[in-house]
């Protein structure tokens, strides 16, 4: 199947407001819907989401550790009870075998329960070309195929569609009119258009939820019915299967059903659970176990565990840059997240290549996924692939020239203190006033339009903050710190892009009363890199951070994004040197970012100690890689209200990523501001006044979608806000003493 | 086997297999025995599909529908998804009842038993008490009992839905748009012949 290039998918969803509008509205839907179901499954096992997905991980995995033995064994089973069951390596192979079973039958028309596999090797085209009609005959899938699409969603596959174009879709094919809010009379005539199709039809084609090898049975899951006539109607049944889909026993399946149907569409279980174990009487049945690079996978311990995938799309249903442009343009055939992980695999680098920078690594999807696929790792380990495999990714080649001079700390410290002097000129509030002249052109407008950039100020944080330079702060009654020194990690942005940060974060571990020291060598953790998929500059400069903070004892940064860094990316960029790893691991346990060192680490403040009495209520953004990679829920929100006495109001979708999502806002700038938008909305219900969150990337973001869009908000590092209560909440000042 | 075919339903059991079944939008009933089936089943209605298998296991069934008045269909012959075609209603019976997730297990090698659960509009699913198990895995026994053996066994929860148009939930797509499932509360081996 050939699929458009991915710059036209893209360009044609973001064109497409349907898309947004549908998505977001499904996402949000979905959400509430799941993690109700998820709960009640929780009370009904006494167990939680993270035991239930480990177990049915290690079943997957089992199957992996033993794969030929697995796959012998459901081969045995299905052959015994009549199936004839054949292997084949290649999507050809297997669309060879099934036409030629479907000639061999005389057949010129086949139906179709939904399989994805069948849309992997492309099966509809090959047996058009062949001249046998196949009818798709999930509602959803057929749907697309008279519209001539493919689906954008594992388990939704029409998600995309709004009814109003597919009442019209209806029209132009069935030729009456159709109302589009009366959905039922629509699902109506497709039963009546497909019931024929069904009874005429020489072969009906499935794929496999499972492979069960203990019986050698299908099972199949489905809610319409329509799987379950195209399994038993016809005098032939093909199954289509990817091998990863074998489980040991009917029991293992059953903790599949357990997970599937609640992470895929909310339900206990879905209508109709089957198991077919070979042909009914008088029918044949034939099985086609596919390969295509499932082996390639199982032998690369970056991805093997995406195996585990049972294609229930949750990792889609929490995806943001999914929510803005749909599976078209975030996946290939395989939509979502789990599509930027098995893509480069079942259909090779180029076609995996676009969509990698559309991932914002918020890591929400390893949060849903029922396998506990860490789906951000892999899809940055693919993106280190296709880097590597010198496949054009958009804006490749001059990200990676930008890196370059990037890891170079003092090259990248003079292009700043030189950018520094001649935006002076346009330098207003923190920010950079775009001249108007510019400011309407089509990629000026792109990329400032709806975000308006930071100023790039006169002097970084480290000057500001070299020893003596900088104020006595006012000293809290409470002095946990007393005593320590801490060494702050200033996060290379914050430096030079928003010094008042890194400076507040240094008052009020002074008013806490710390030693604040700031090593002058340090530059950047390495995750800009990582993120890019240049993985050995990313090395590098992680390392070179590891020299810096060697002799350090407390290391405190104000960006939530270093720590994730440190804390959970560096051990596996380093994974090939145990040394080093474990240098990674000595310092990740010494460093905290602020709120950590503030709430767990040794600068635990008293209730109260900073409350000014200033009751304005304040909304939080949650950093979306602090609640999905480094678990916290809601520190800042209970900080705030017990040390500073303030009212806050839950922000919606709080943990929801911002847009910002390192590259990807350089790189899809459309996807990044339809983010910013639904954040910025969801800010807005709250009526706060001002937003506080933690990670500089998401603040500087904030406040360019703040400012470009005219809303009266004030977006604040947790350092800015805290330092302003300082006065109000501080016992007095001691100048002259450190 | 596991409590499948020997335990008893105790009554949380069964209050839990009814709200899966309420949840899943079917509805739910309890007849003390096949008569009072055959007494509700026949109420205004004019031709029932009877699933081959159950017209064999339970042999005066047919003949106590027919006494009160019902056309018969069972799709034993050579094209039985035609003979069902303008069916509305259909009996089967299931052989488990599963209490976690209100689901009944219906095994139906042959297609004429097939055609009855997937071609009617109304479909009834009678299921003895005794068969009522508590969880999926009791059905995974079930299943791994008759591995290997040809045949084709669906947990039915809930009538056919689709909400592939806008996530809108509509009932009765390809399969039936209402299912009954009743619960038979006397023992399983009572007599049908001389009840109706």
């Amino acid at each position: 199947m050939t699929l458009r290039p991915f710059e036209e998918r893209y360009a044609a969803a973001l064109a497409d407001d349907d898309v947004r509008t549908g998505l977001t509205a499904f996402q949000r839907g979905w959400r509430g819907s799941r993690d109700a179901a998820i709960e009640a499954l929780e009370q009904q096992e006494g167990r939680s989401f993270d035991e239930l997905r480990a177990e049915l991980a290690a079943i997957k995995d089992g199957v992996l550790a033993d794969w030929s033995h697995y796959l012998d064994e459901f081969e045995e089973k299905a052959v015994a009870a009549g199936a004839e069951v054949t292997r084949v390596a290649t999507p050809g192979e297997a669309n060879d075998h099934i036409t030629r079973v479907v000639q061999a039958a005389g057949a010129d028309l086949v139906v179709k329960g939904k399989s994805m596999v069948s849309e992997e090797i492309g099966l509809n085209a090959h047996l058009e070309a062949n001249g046998i009609v196949p009818v798709e005959t999930d509602l959803g899938e057929w749907i697309l195929q008279l519209a001539h699409e493919t689906p954008s969603h594992l388990v939704m596959p029409a998600i995309h569609k709004r009814k109003e174009r597919i009442a019209t879709l209806f029209e132009q094919v069935l030729g009456r009119e159709f109302d589009p809010d009366d959905i039922p009379t629509m699902v109506r005539s497709a039963r009546t258009e497909l019931r024929e199709r069904f009874l005429a039809s020489g072969v009906g084609l499935s794929g496999a939820n499972a492979l069960i090898a203990e019986g050698g049975s299908i099972m199949l899951v489905e809610n319409e019915g329509n799987n379950r006539m195209s399994v038993a109607l016809p005098p032939i049944h093909v199954v289509t299967a990817g091998i990863e889909k074998l489980v040991p026993t009917y029991a293992d399946a059953m903790k599949q059903v357990r997970l599937l149907g609640r992470s895929a569409t909310a339900q206990p279980i879905t209508v109709y659970t089957n198991f077919v174990t070979g042909p009914r009487p008088g029918q044949q049945q034939h099985i086609v176990l596919l390969d295509n690079g499932r082996t390639s996978m199982a032998e690369d311990p970056d991805v093997a565990s995406a195996l585990r995938c049972i294609r229930c799309g949750a990792c889609a249903n929490v995806c943001p840059p999914y929510g803005v442009v749909g599976g078209h343009a975030f996946g290939h055939v395989y939509t979502g997240a789990i599509g930027l992980v098995n893509t480069a695999f079942h259909h090779g680098m180029e076609a995996a290549a676009g969509p990698q920078s559309l991932c914002v690594s918020c890591g929400a999807c390893a949060q849903a996924c029922p396998v506990d696929i860490p789906l951000p790792v892999q899809i940055l380990e693919v993106r280190r692939k296709v880097v590597e495999s010198e496949v054009a990714m958009p804006a490749g080649r001059v990200t990676a020239f930008a890196l370059g001079a990037f890891a170079n700390r003092r090259l990248f410290g003079f292009g700043m203190r030189v950018a520094g002097v001649a935006s002076t000129p346009f330098r207003r509030d923190g920010v950079t006033a775009v001249p108007r002249l510019l400011a309407d052109r089509g990629p000026v407008r792109t990329a400032t339009g709806w975000r308006t950039p930071p100023a790039v100020p006169a002097r970084p944080a480290r000057d500001t903050l070299k020893p003596g330079k900088l104020d006595e702060p006012p000293r809290l009654a409470s002095q946990p710190l007393a005593g320590r020194t801490v060494s702050l990690f200033l996060q290379c942005l914050s430096d030079r892009l928003a010094p008042q940060i890194p400076i507040a974060a240094a008052k009020l571990l002074r008013a806490a009363g710390a030693r604040v020291i700031v090593p002058s060598e340090q530059h950047c953790c390495g995750l800009p890199a990582y993120d890019s998929g240049e993985h050995d500059t990313a090395r590098a400069m992680v390392q070179q951070t590891m020299a810096v903070l060697a002799d350090a004892d407390d290391v405190v940064t104000p960006a939530s994004s270093c720590l994730a860094m440190l804390g959970h990316d560096a051990p596996h960029l380093l994974r090939g040197d145990v040394d080093e790893v474990e240098r990674a691991q000595q310092l990740a346990g010494r460093t905290y970012d602020l709120i950590g060192y503030l709430t767990k680490g040794p600068g635990r403040l008293p209730a109260g100690s900073l409350d000014d009495g200033d009751r304005t209520p304040v909304t939080v953004h949650r950093f979306c890689q602090a609640s999905n990679t480094l678990g916290r829920q809601d520190a800042v929100e209970r900080f705030l209200r017990d040390v500073a006495g303030v009212p806050v109001v839950p922000l919606p979708e709080a943990s929801e990523c911002c847009g910002f999502g390192g590259s990807t806002s350089v790189r899809n700038p459309e996807v990044a501001e339809h983010i910013l938008d639904r954040k910025l909305g969801c800010v807005d219900r709250t009526e706060a006044s001002i937003v506080i969150t933690d990670n500089p990337g998401c603040i500087l973001h904030l406040r360019g979608g703040v400012h470009a869009s005219g809303r009266q908000v004030q977006v604040l590092h947790l350092a800015e806000y805290l330092v302003g209560r300082l006065d109000g909440a501080a016992v007095g000042t001691d100048r002259g003493s450190r | 086997m596991t409590s499948t075919e020997t335990g008893a339903s105790h009554p949380p059991t069964r209050a839990r297999f009814r709200a899966g079944v309420e949840a899943a939008s079917s509805t739910y009933l309890e007849q003390p025995d096949w008569a009072s089936v055959v007494d509700h089943v026949a109420e205004g209605t004019e031709t029932v599909a009877v699933a081959p298998s159950l017209a064999t296991d339970e042999p005066g069934l047919v003949a106590a529908l027919e006494r009160l008045g019902c056309g018969i269909v069972v799709p034993d012959q050579d094209d039985p998804a035609a003979s069902v075609a303008d069916v509305a209603v259909a009996i089967v019976q299931g052989e488990l009842a599963v209490a976690e997730t209100g689901s009944v297990l219906v095994s139906e090698h042959r297609l004429g038993d097939r055609v009855v659960t997937m071609l009617c509009k109304r479909l009834i699913q009678v299921v003895p008490a005794d068969r009522l198990v508590d969880r999926l895995e009791d059905a995974a026994a079930w299943l791994a009992v008759r591995g290997g053996q040809p045949g084709f066994a669906s947990l039915m929860t809930g009538p056919s839905r689709t909400a592939d148009i806008e996530r809108s939930l509509t009932i009765g797509v390809q399969g039936p748009d209402e299912v009954e499932v009743i619960v038979l509360t006397g023992t399983i081996d009572e007599p049908t012949e001389g009840t109706a």
